[in-house]
């Protein structure tokens, strides 16, 4: 088994001495979909945005994809992780200027120097899979939220990365396009894609996820599989995190 | 049908009901006010049509145009009055082909080499010097020159003043800032006086390029507030997510930042090129022959002595037209940009 991700006492603090990220560790194998969950404010997005680098961290040791990056901030590492970790955001952030197609090819033809025509075949090749090739040419404000997050995820997947980010992909969208975006995620799990996913999606976490790793004030409260996670929490704290979502 | 033209004709009178009420004193004032637009209406055709002797303006068309350019070559400007009425035409009224809407950028780049080789001569052509260009081709000459070295110029100054690197941003501040705080005619005259001074013995750039330098300087300062603007509406989440795909600095800058800052700052781009293009009529305080400077030769002239208004007039009719054509080219080009990205 691969392990594609290490974090070590991850800690990170803001001025006033809150600590977003407090000693956060935690591995996630090849083919494996991590959950993320917690209540707002609890660091959740913090933690996903380390990973590829968005966000810095003041203590503790990361390994992504077998390249280690620490507090000393080395772009060269931090683009390299970049170029083979996809990341999908909670508002899309699809370029409005360009085409689908264009969002899509953008990165593989100036990144990775492919083709434009071997990056654009792949490109559609995708959007077909995701069932919205027929927007190809459109631009990202003529399709709807739904669509749009599927062409995020086409966006990131168009790099071939080893590893994938969600950053609450659903919770900008309206409820009844939530399931679009859901169903493509699945299909990636099953497809054996390591992923790691920031969600309030209760189902979708039962069924798709391995390990779930509850998150609260920055301390990693608890991580354990999802059967365990839903029916049986250790902790008091997740309990109480569950039966709250279930009202809503 | 009838009901629908009856409810119209009711909702027209409502609407002039609205527009122009029938109260005393407001109906007095609209008399007077729209009996004073007639009549100066017609005291000004009356002096169009039969006082105004517009001889001067006839007899001297190819000098408004060309200035002292010599006869035999003057379809050299004319074509290239030609090629640009042409692209512009094509610009407003062509096809919406997509490979020719984005090219239209590069033919009008390209018109300027060409514009220069007409004009200057050499390589199979009479050199003409640049002392006989003048009217409307140099007038034209000068915006277009002045626009295009001013647009990447102004570009790179605001990217300069964002950049990390402290010099550089310093530097560019404290440019925008000191153009913005002097007058154009001041740079103007630093073109014209002051350059030849700085240069070796031997180098001269002549007044035409001294002139555009000049304008080119300072306008370039104002484009890059413009720009700035721009790129401050961008979203931080636009670079995050381009960061997140890889791409490396100047890859944002070019294919994320400076399209997007370009669409928002275009109203104001306009407005620079309409301000730049009714500012080389300075330079006829400044000895050129472009539009103005014709003009006032032309009145210099014994023959044609006090007929200053038919002059004037003319000369602010063709300001006029070519100001409005601007501007309509313009609002085509945001209309065209933002008709499918609708923000």
């Amino acid at each position: 088994m691969e392990t594609v991700l290490i974090a070590k006492n991850i800690t990170k603090s803001f001025s006033k001495g809150i600590n977003a990220l407090n000693k956060v560790s935690f591995t996630l194998v090849k083919g494996k979909v991590l959950v993320i969950m917690g209540p707002s404010g609890s660091g959740k997005s913090t933690l996903i945005r380390t990973i590829n680098g968005l966000e810095t961290f003041d203590e503790g040791e990361l390994n992504v994809l077998g390249i280690k990056i620490d507090s000393n901030i080395d772009e060269r590492k931090i683009k390299k992780i970049r170029r083979r970790v996809g990341m999908v955001f909670q508002q899309f952030n699809l370029f409005p200027h360009l085409t689908i197609l264009e969002n899509i090819t953008l990165a593989p033809i100036n990144v990775q120097k492919r083709q434009q025509t071997e990056a654009e075949e792949f490109g559609m090749y995708l959007l077909s899979q995701m069932g919205i090739d027929s927007h190809a040419k459109k631009y990202p404000n003529q399709l709807s939220g739904g669509e749009q997050q599927r062409v995020a995820i086409v966006r990131a997947l168009a790099l071939k990365p080893e590893l994938l980010l969600f950053d609450e992909p659903t919770s900008a969208l309206d409820p009844e396009r939530i399931n679009e975006v859901l169903d493509a995620m699945r299909n990636l799990a099953n497809q054996g894609m390591t992923m790691v996913v920031v969600t309030h999606e209760i189902d979708f976490a039962k069924e798709v996820s391995d390990k779930v790793l509850f998150l609260d004030n920055g301390k990693v409260i608890e991580i354990s599989s999802p059967d365990i996670f839903f029916s049986n929490a250790s902790h008091e704290r997740s309990r109480k995190f569950l039966n709250q979502l279930d009202k809503n | 049908m009838a009901i629908k033209i009856k409810n119209l004709k009711i909702l027209f009178l409502r609407e002039i009901k609205t527009k122009i009420s029938f109260k005393p004193f407001s109906f007095l004032l609209n008399t007077v006010l729209i009996s004073i637009i007639i009549s100066s209406l017609l005291l000004a055709l009356n002096w169009i049509f039969f006082k105004a002797n517009w001889s001067v303006i006839n007899s001297n068309l190819s000098l408004f145009a060309f200035g002292s350019f010599p006869s035999d070559e003057q379809w050299r400007p004319l074509l290239w009055l030609v090629i640009l009425s042409f692209i512009a035409l094509i610009n407003i009224f062509g096809p919406k082909w997509k490979w020719l809407r984005k090219n239209l950028l590069i033919i009008w780049i390209g018109s300027v080499p060409v514009g220069i080789y007409l004009l200057k001569g050499g390589f199979g052509l009479i050199p003409v010097m640049s002392q006989n260009w003048g009217g409307l081709t140099l007038t034209i000459f000068i915006t277009i020159c002045s626009i295009l070295f001013s647009l990447p110029l102004g570009i790179l100054l605001a990217l300069s003043r964002r950049s990390s690197l402290f010099m550089i941003q310093k530097f560019s501040s404290f440019y925008i800032d000191i153009m913005r705080s002097v007058p154009l005619i001041a740079v103007l005259f630093f073109g014209q006086l002051l350059i030849p001074l700085f240069l070796p013995y031997g180098l001269e750039i002549d007044r035409v390029w001294r002139a555009i330098i000049g304008f080119t300087l300072f306008v370039s300062a104002y484009i890059a507030e413009d720009i700035r603007g721009g790129l401050q509406s961008i979203p931080k989440t636009q670079l995050e997510a381009a960061n997140s795909l890889g791409l490396n600095k100047y890859q944002i800058t070019r294919f994320i930042l400076i399209p997007q800052s370009l669409r928002v700052a275009l109203p104001a781009l306009t407005n620079q090129l309409i301000g730049l293009f009714q500012n080389t009529s300075l330079m006829s305080i400044l000895g050129l022959m472009e539009l103005i400077g014709i003009g006032r030769s032309i009145l210099a002239n014994p023959e044609y002595i006090g007929q200053y208004i038919e002059v004037y007039i003319w000369l602010a009719t063709v300001y006029w037209i070519l100001c409005t054509l601007m501007a309509y080219l313009s609002k085509q080009l945001e209309k065209e940009m933002s008709s499918n990205k609708g923000y």
